[in-house]
């Protein structure tokens, strides 16, 4: 009966001890892949597993410079598409990207290597020196840029960010539709992730230090 | 006295009458502000949280503002991946309820403000209710 019960003991005592240790172990195992954690189903950021490289395509900048496939490689882009006379969601979202922008600037990897990119799909109205004053007012690094319709429609097209100018004649403040999703290049120029709204400056700047962490460990 | 209830219901109807009525009373705005804008801009937006205080639906049917060439009633909305504008003719506001006009939905549209704002100005925009009750409403423009 004493035997038994000691035997009982022990086995008990195994089993609660490989318990503990087990769970110390997953808690390890779970702090070293919170980032990958972080990256699961997440109503903030999709990210890619197997990112798909842009294809040339030919716009230009608020200082009239081509922006093009070269413009992207060697820096992480984020881009986002709308147009100056957009009373809601532009600002909202520029706002919140500069906000982003600053928290990044601020890590110790910083922001050197990172560009903010206003993707205007209004051309008609948005000129290189209008796109200029309307980006600084958010951030002075941010980036205007804007083109024919053809080539914004090509870099539209191979992310995904449906739009439509309902240009009207005689109409001065004619509708545009526009994506609200902010999409995020990896410095090798292909569409890594994809950011939805609602927009919230400390979500994107934390999902972005752990992709940046994840390639810098892919690449080494 | 028998009529006694009478007088009582026409007092209570008219006291609530008095609300709507009045300037402030019956619909209240909290937050009320302007998102500040780059120099030039022709469009602002504008947002608040309007509560519908009383016991009765109040809507809102339009806005202006001597500050703004026009003011309309807007509401984002997203669709096929797209956001968009559409103009709210009228809004109901549910008794006792409350509507939140925040960025990326329901906003005022200003446009083709008559002075440049910039944070910490403000702008008064006059909501005008179905009835007739006309709230004015003290704007903050912030950054």
């Amino acid at each position: 009966m004493y035997k038994i019960s000691f035997k009982f003991s022990i086995m008990v005592t195994t089993l609660a001890l490989a318990a503990v240790l087990a769970a110390v172990w997953l808690a390890k195992l779970d702090r070293e892949h919170e980032s990958r954690a972080m990256l699961l189903p997440d109503r903030v950021m999709t990210l890619f597993p197997d990112p798909k490289p842009v294809t040339a395509f030919a716009l230009s900048d608020d200082k009239n410079r081509a922006f093009n496939l070269a413009s992207l490689k060697g820096k992480w882009s984020f881009l986002f598409f709308g147009f100056i006379h957009c009373p809601d969601v532009c600002p909202t979202t520029l706002a919140v990207l500069a906000r982003a922008r600053g928290n990044i600037a601020k890590n110790t990897v910083g922001a050197e290597n990172i560009q903010f990119v206003f993707i205007s799909v209004d051309p008609n109205r948005d000129t290189a020196s209008k796109l200029r004053q309307y980006v600084d007012y958010f951030d002075s690094s941010f980036l205007g840029v804007t083109g024919d319709n053809a080539q914004i429609g090509n870099l539209a097209g191979q992310l995904g960010a449906a739009y439509q100018v309902a240009i009207t004649p005689g109409v001065e403040n004619y509708p545009v539709y526009h994506s609200t999703a902010v999409f995020l290049l990896d410095p090798r120029a292909r569409y890594h992730a994809v950011f939805t709204p609602p927009h919230d400056a400390e979500a994107i700047s934390k999902r972005f230090k752990v992709v940046r962490e994840l390639e810098a460990g892919n690449a080494t | 006295m028998r009529w006694r209830p009478a007088v009582i219901v026409c007092l209570l109807s008219a006291l609530s009458l008095v609300p709507a009525a009045s300037g402030g009373g019956g619909v209240s705005v909290r937050d009320a502000w302007i998102r500040e804008t780059p120099p030039g801009m022709a469009m602002m937006a504008g947002y608040m949280e309007l509560r519908n205080d009383t016991s009765r639906p109040q809507v809102l049917v339009g806005a202006s503002s001597s500050g703004f060439a026009k003011v309309m009633i807007h509401r984002t909305i997203v669709k096929d991946g797209m956001a968009g504008m559409v103009h709210a003719s009228r809004i109901e506001l549910a008794p006792n309820g409350s509507l939140n006009f925040a960025p990326g939905g329901y906003h005022l549209m200003l446009m083709n403000p008559k002075q440049l704002l910039r944070a910490g100005d403000r702008a008064v925009i006059n909501l005008e209710f179905r009835g007739g009750l006309v709230l004015p409403v003290d704007f903050e423009v912030r950054k």
